[in-house]
């Protein structure tokens, strides 16, 4: 027997089909704001000179960057690169059919290194390695 | 006497009126207390005080809605899900939230690290160096991981629309940034809320 499902939903139904590209800019550019973070708090963690760079990133434009130091420029980075990311990759794909299941895994594996490299004993060794210490 | 007069006084209250004096009287009541009351007893002395209250606040906030939005997001990961419009408004809810409690944080991050030895972070760096060395630095990002995540599941959510619900791929990666934007709260919040419990800002 069907069961009829009701289904409140928000906004109004779509009428065309939506393409898998859409869901996939939309993840990898997450993905990419998340490692742009992990990446750049590694680099400032091993250069002092990058550290400053990006300090005065944040201070462009951020309120109170001076007291927030250089956080606010690894905060302005990963939003540059996310909502960049998310612009480009949406033109770029927004037509495409694409897997969204290989997404997922590949987004989940990206999400996974960025959570690793946030974690201090990690990225102060890698710091140490890189700076050659 | 006459029958009009008697009329007249016999009319029974609005409904509105009634509420318009509750209204009034309990508006009256929260404007007193709010110009007099001593609200740095209450929050505490420290210069971090306010900011610190509205960050918390604002976390526990999105804790409060992200715990309703993980229950609608296994519903939806199990293909069960029937409140679909809840669960849209909740993800965009929780976005906003962790958006404001990130900006809150921001603000009273300058308290955090303000250098001065009764700052949190020098006396912690002081003193039990592994609570901002490992704990905090890894709150710091981790709160700001929940934000793209968030964004990415309402964003799908209004795009996709009722599409999600057949489309299991897209099902399994709107319940995974749910999930994950969770974990990663829960992570920040307990952090925050163990740092507060040792050194206030």
């Amino acid at each position: 027997m069907n069961e009829r499902r009701d289904v409140e939903v928000i906004g109004r139904p779509a009428r065309e089909w939506v393409p898998g590209g859409v869901a996939a800019a939309a993840l990898a550019s997450a993905m990419f704001g998340m490692l742009t973070l992990a990446v750049v708090n590694l680099f400032t963690a091993a250069f002092a000179g990058f550290n400053a760079w990006v300090h005065w990133v944040g201070k462009l434009w951020m309120p109170g960057a001076d007291g927030i130091g250089p956080y606010s420029g690894k905060e302005t980075l990963a939003l540059i690169a996310w909502l960049g990311s998310w612009a480009v990759l949406h033109l770029a794909f927004r037509k495409k059919d694409m897997k969204i299941s290989r997404c997922l895994i590949v987004f989940l594996i990206g999400v996974g290194i960025a959570t690793t490299l946030v974690w201090p004993p990690v990225f102060e060794h890698l710091a140490e390695l890189i700076a050659g210490h | 006497m006459s029958v009009l007069h008697e009329n007249h006084e016999m009319r029974e209250a609005s409904p509105r009126s009634l509420i318009a004096v509750v209204a009034i009287m309990i508006g009256s009541a929260l404007a007193f207390t709010l110009a007099t009351a001593p609200f740095t007893k209450l929050l505490g002395a420290g210069a971090g005080a306010v900011p610190a209250a509205l960050h918390g606040m604002t976390a526990f906030l999105y804790l409060f809605v992200g715990t309703i939005g993980l229950y609608l997001g296994w519903r939806l990961l199990t293909g069960r899900i029937r409140a679909f419009a809840d669960l849209q408004l909740l993800a965009t809810v929780a976005a906003t939230f962790s958006f404001l409690a990130i900006c809150f944080g921001n603000w009273l991050y300058i308290y955090y690290r303000a250098p001065v030895p009764d700052s949190p972070r020098s006396y912690f760096v002081k003193n039990v160096p592994p609570v901002h060395k490992i704990f905090f630095e890894f709150k710091e990002f981790t709160g700001l991981f929940t934000l793209p995540l968030m964004v990415c599941a309402a964003f799908l959510l209004t795009k996709y629309g009722t599409q999600v619900l057949e489309r299991p791929w897209l099902r399994y990666t709107i319940a995974a940034l749910i999930g994950l934007a969770f974990f990663y709260l829960v992570v920040a919040f307990g952090l925050g809320a163990a740092v507060t419990k040792l050194k206030p800002a």
